[in-house]
């Protein structure tokens, strides 16, 4: 575990993630998913999303896997993102096994556990394509269109837009940590624990300064929004109108939901046959 | 004379909670976590950071913070979002951080801090462990009939919930709260334009805490449990030999749901195509 | 036209009014500088102005505001927001959204405005971002945001900007193109412009008019020329007029310029009035500066890529070499990106160059970690902020040697305090100080650890230029406690009036290295650079004088005399 631990930390900089994170959001805007319509996108992520929950047949469920994982390869994704999905799916299932063959379950129950993985996965990975693949403010339009609240729509731009400088930040003063504290040595077993104790400490600790630092940051930004007219438009519809009024349906639009059709229609006979 | 804070610095407090536990968020993802026998170490989140800002400013406003950010950052932006289920932790959380934000009357007093520190994570914990169990419960059959299924369930999850209780209780709530409430304490109210709070502070909507906010964390929690619920029907969480077995049932079941999902979209589209004209 | 009659403001707790009884006339297309030290409510008296106060600061407000007649006070926030827009001093917090265009047009559709589309294109064309329009923020650089936020603010056609000190944390350059907008956007579009500066030279430049202001009250209004050239009555509220304008003065009193000449605020009315020399001559003040021989920091080949959000990686630095002698003292300059930043990251180990190696102390930087090579170097960021990790500076100050259990911490940290002059505000917390004093604490608490080499980022940037003199002295403090100081730096007068060494610094190239004299004459390397020399070496430039000081200058006319 710890071995795992070891090279977790030493690839995972903040400075990684930041840049990861950006990628993710910003990195894959030209992609064919990022070209299509949010709607459509939304509509897709709500059947790939649910359905599975009701699906027990292997092949129909291989077949929605391996058409996700194409979407998400399609999306771009960023690395870091894929990583956690393995690391969340393997969790859930691995720990499940676990426990049931701890209380009596037996070896049978390593088929449902496929099924039960390939549902996860699925629903992930299409959750992973769409709010992934989709730039934030389109996904943010999507989601204002389906009736999200508007506080919603903007929180998510707003993220995307304030978390490359609070991550500057944050390095900032993870670093004055780094530089002016001293670290234990990661010589023996007890030491990198200690390490691993030591690295989370500084990061709770971090936060007293940045607290302080975004608070500042903060009120600037909150007056600014209040002279920008922020909750003015909140109270009056127009918003909506003109930021629904930039979504369109295309003919990309048109071939990816009939492609997907035609490949679910494709793996339902496939199992049927078989 | 009573204080209480204007709807700009509610916003600020939303802002200020929302970045920085996402923020948060994005690390207690990527921080692994150990298992020793069945004790889990896991740094689950950092929820010291919504419950000082629950504390010193306006509960409601850091709380829901705190849920947005967590949604925004760590699920939309690291593609971690589970749909619905999403609701039950969105819920449960502004829960346990708003109860625990109005108890504290006065930040100068440590005992309110701790006693409250500590509140939110069980509030938050035992809500989150009751929805799992009834997920199960609900979600499969013959939930007593299963061999080891309901004593795994209870026991892996009370325990789970036990776990998280003590050790991110005591490690990333109790603690980090005791330390930086004094210290926070009318250094960051004045960077906000907000005076300090003390008895003399309107929290909330002016009322004592009482029946209302009760009733108010009530519903939530149905509609939380609601919410995961109808996400995760269907979802037997262990498919022994389930109800939706049966193959063609299942395909039929879920061919009508997804025509229906459709449908409804798309007449929502077509609905706000009507109004816009 | 705004009118203010018999204004007071005072904030919820606080014992005295921020502002007091003000009156003020400020005529349509005007363009206004305010005046005056830290605290006296200029930023105050700009967010009554935007409708801040009283609608979402709150506080006690007695007295009138005008807008053309109308009583502001009852008008709708939106009806303010379309009369007057806001630049906000830390800009950067006032953009909200991730992309140019949308935030420049953020406001319009808030406030629901009809076809806003060509008039949000208009403002953005006017601020230099046209072709930036779709790029994300982190994509801009500072001056670029800058402009963003003003788009922002001016992109609803208000007739009244205001910008809170829009240049302070600008490169020369960019200050430049800035005041170049604003120009524009008073002469060509009328818009009444209000900036709060303490730039005197940009002021005696642009401005039409200045207001004084002293503990919140306004001391008086008068024509920029009027006012600049109380140079007296300036330098008792610590602001600086433009050194050609004290330059003159001082030659007044010495007697070397007639008394009833007007005193000269910019460089072309002194061509005027000082006399031009017939020959180059050269006043600056003798410096030895010795030769060096001992490298202290060796980059040897070295190449640098970063990871870019999208395509290829990119390539800041190759085939870069460069060595640092104990005892020098060094300027880097040159625009933001051209590796300033970069060049100290890879000295104090926290960036690792792909080619070659850089040595520090005879160590290479790749086998030891950040933490390991603080004990040789020490970085003092930008913004003093982030080194405060404590809950008071002598807790900073402590941290490092504490933590590395050297036992006599104490009475070193102690030794620091003194040193820095901090004694009085040891207990408090370094975010809540002022600038100087931020500074100075965080300079205290780079050199805690004693390291032979100390590298500052931007130690004047945001300062007005008291406090940057006070920081002055506090480097000459630091001469005898670290050898060797690198300073990246825009603030020109730090360079001429410190610096020993100056390293010019171009898209990740050196392209000048020498002495104050070799970089300032090379007229090709400041026009590629974009340095912007002090006023004072200019104003020589063109009267055939070498100085760099307002005394050397002087001292021209002196030897003329005697």
């Amino acid at each position: 575990m710890h071995k795992i631990t070891q090279t977790l930390l030493d690839k995972f900089t903040i400075d990684y993630l930041r840049n990861q994170v950006l990628k993710n959001a910003y990195g894959n805007d030209d992609t064919v998913i990022a070209g299509l319509d949010p709607r459509t996108l939304l509509c897709w992520y709500l059947f790939f999303g649910l359905i599975p929950w009701f699906l027990n047949d292997l092949i129909v469920l291989l077949g929605m896997f391996v058409f996700v994982a194409i979407t998400t390869k399609l999306a771009k994704i960023a690395p870091l993102v894929l990583f956690l999905f393995c690391l969340g799916v393997f969790c859930q299932t691995g720990y499940l096994f676990i426990a049931a063959l701890f209380f009596g379950g037996n070896l049978s129950t390593l088929y449902s556990l496929l099924v039960m993985t390939l549902k996860v996965s699925v629903c992930s990975l299409a959750s992973i394509t769409v709010f992934s693949g989709l730039n934030p403010d389109r996904l943010a339009t999507g989601l204002l269109y389906f009736g999200c609240p508007d506080q919603l729509s903007f929180s998510i731009s707003y993220a995307f837009r304030i978390l490359p400088i609070l991550m500057e930040e944050f390095q900032n003063i993870l670093l004055s940590y780094r530089l002016r504290g001293h670290s234990p040595s990661k010589k023996t077993w007890l030491g990198k624990v200690k390490y691993f104790i030591y690295q989370i400490k500084i990061i709770i600790l971090s936060f007293y300064p940045l607290m302080l630092n975004t608070a500042k940051r903060s009120r600037t930004t909150v007056e600014a929004l209040e002279l920008k007219g922020y909750r003015y438009a909140n109270e009056n519809k127009i918003v909506r109108k003109k930021k629904m009024a930039s979504l369109m349906f295309k003919k990309d639009d048109l071939i990816f939901v009939l492609i997907s059709i035609v490949w679910m229609i494709l793996c339902v006979i496939i199992s049927i046959l078989f | 004379m009573k204080k209480s804070m204007t709807q700009s610095q509610k916003l600020m407090t939303f802002v200020l909670s929302m970045s920085l536990y996402g923020l948060s968020t994005l690390f207690t993802e990527l921080i692994p976590s150990f298992q020793i026998g069945i004790v889990e170490l896991s740094v689950e989140y950092f929820i010291f950071i919504p419950l000082i800002l629950a504390m010193l400013f306006d509960p409601l406003s850091a709380a829901l913070g705190a849920a947005t950010g967590e949604l925004v950052f760590s699920e939309i932006m690291l593609g971690q979002f589970g749909g619905l289920g999403e609701l039950e932790k969105f819920l449960t959380l502004t829960i346990g951080i708003y109860v625990a934000g109005r108890l504290v009357k006065n930040p100068k007093s440590i005992k309110s801090v701790a006693i409250a520190s500590i509140l939110a994570v069980i509030i938050q914990q035992s809500l989150g462990c009751i929805v799992d169990i009834l997920k199960v419960q609900f979600a499969v059959e013959d939930f007593e009939a299963v061999a080891g299924l309901p004593e795994s369930v209870f026991f892996t999850e009370g325990f789970a919930c036990l776990n998280d209780i003590l050790f991110s209780g005591i490690l990333f709530s109790l603690l980090p709260c005791m330390y930086l409430v004094p210290k926070l304490y009318g250094k960051i109210e004045p960077l906000l334009g907000v005076a300090p709070r003390d008895e003399n502070t309107v929290v909330g909507d002016g009322e004592k805490m009482g029946i209302k906010t009760f009733v108010l964390c009530a519903i939530a929690f149905v509609v939380a449990i609601g919410g995961e619920f109808m996400a995760e029907n269907g979802l037997a969480i262990i498919d022994w030999e389930a109800a939706w077995a049966g193959n063609s049932t299942a395909m039929i079941v879920s061919g009508v749901i997804a025509v229906l999902v459709i449908v409804l979209a798309f007449l929502k589209i077509k609905n706000r195509k009507e109004a816009a004209m | 036209m705004i009118e203010i009659n018999d204004l007071s403001f005072t904030y919820p707790g606080a014992k005295q009014p921020t502002l007091k009884n003000i009156h003020l006339t400020i005529e349509k297309g005007d363009f206004v500088a305010i005046i005056g030290n830290n605290g006296c409510g200029k930023s105050t008296l700009c967010k009554t102005l935007n409708g801040l106060i009283p609608r979402f600061i709150m506080g006690e407000l007695q007295g009138k505001l005008y807008f053309d007649g109308k009583d502001a006070l009852t008008l709708d926030i939106s009806e303010i927001a379309k009369k007057v827009g806001y630049v906000y001093q830390d800009f950067e917090n006032q953009i909200v959204c991730p992309t140019v265009y949308e935030d420049a047009s953020f406001a319009c559709m808030n406030y629901g405005l009809e076809n806003y589309e060509d008039n949000v294109m208009n403002i953005l064309k006017v601020c230099d971002l046209y072709s930036k329009r779709n790029d994300y923020i982190w994509q801009l650089s500072g001056g670029q945001l800058h402009l963003l936020a003003l788009a922002g603010s001016t992109a609803l056609s208000p007739e009244i900007l205001i910008l809170d000190e829009p240049i302070a944390q600008l490169d020369p350059k960019h200050a430049r193109e800035i005041y170049e907008i604003l120009k524009e956007l008073n002469e060509r579009y009328h818009k009444t412009i209000i900036v709060i500066e303490h730039h005197t030279e940009y002021i005696a430049q642009y401005c039409h008019h200045v207001i004084l202001m002293k503990d919140g009250s306004i001391m008086w209004q008068k024509p920029v020329k009027e006012a600049l050239t109380r140079v007296e009555e300036l330098e008792s509220c610590h602001i600086f007029p433009p050194q050609i304008t004290r330059a003159a003065k001082i030659m007044q009193e010495k007697n070397l310029l007639d008394s009833n000449t007007l005193l000269p605020i910019t460089i072309e009315e002194g061509q005027n009035i000082f006399t031009k020399k017939k020959h180059m001559t050269d006043c600056t003040h003798e410096r030895k500066v010795q030769e060096k021989d001992e490298r202290v920091v060796e980059f040897v080949n070295v190449g640098l890529q970063f990871r870019s959000v999208k395509g290829e990686p990119y390539q800041l630095m190759k085939d870069f070499y460069l060595n640092i002698y104990k005892g020098d003292k060094i300027a880097l300059i040159g625009s933001n990106g051209a590796g300033k930043s970069s060049l100290m990251k890879m000295m104090i180990g926290l960036l690792k160059p792909q080619v070659g190696y850089v040595n520090v102390c005879g160590e290479k930087t790749k086998h030891y970690s950040a933490e390991e090579l603080s004990k040789h170097i020490s970085l003092v960021y930008q913004n003093p902020e982030d080194m405060f990790i404590k809950d008071c500076i002598r807790g900073d100050i402590e941290f490092a040697m504490k933590e590395r259990h050297i036992k006599d911490y104490k009475d070193r940290a102690k030794k620091l305090i003194e040193l820095f002059d901090l004694q009085d505000i040891q207990e408090r917390d370094g975010r809540l100080l002022s600038g100087g004093q931020m500074r100075r604490a965080s300079l205290a608490i780079g050199v805690a650890l004693q390291p032979s080499i100390l590298l500052l980022d931007e130690p004047t940037a945001n300062l007005d230029i008291a406090t940057r003199k006070e920081i002055m002295r506090t480097l000459d403090i630091l001469k005898d406690v670290v050898e060797t100081v690198v300073i990246a730096t825009h603030d020109m007068q730090l360079v001429c009036d410190w610096a020993e060494r100056i390293i010019v610094l171009s898209s990740g190239y050196i392209v000048k290295d020498g002495q104050r004299h070799e970089v300032f004459s090379d007229k090709y390397v400041r026009e590629m650079v974009g340095i912007e020399p002090p006023e004072i070496f200019k104003m020589g430039e063109a009267l055939n004088i070498r100085c760099y000081e307002i005394d050397e200058f002087v001292s021209a006319y002196q030897q003329e005399e005697s």
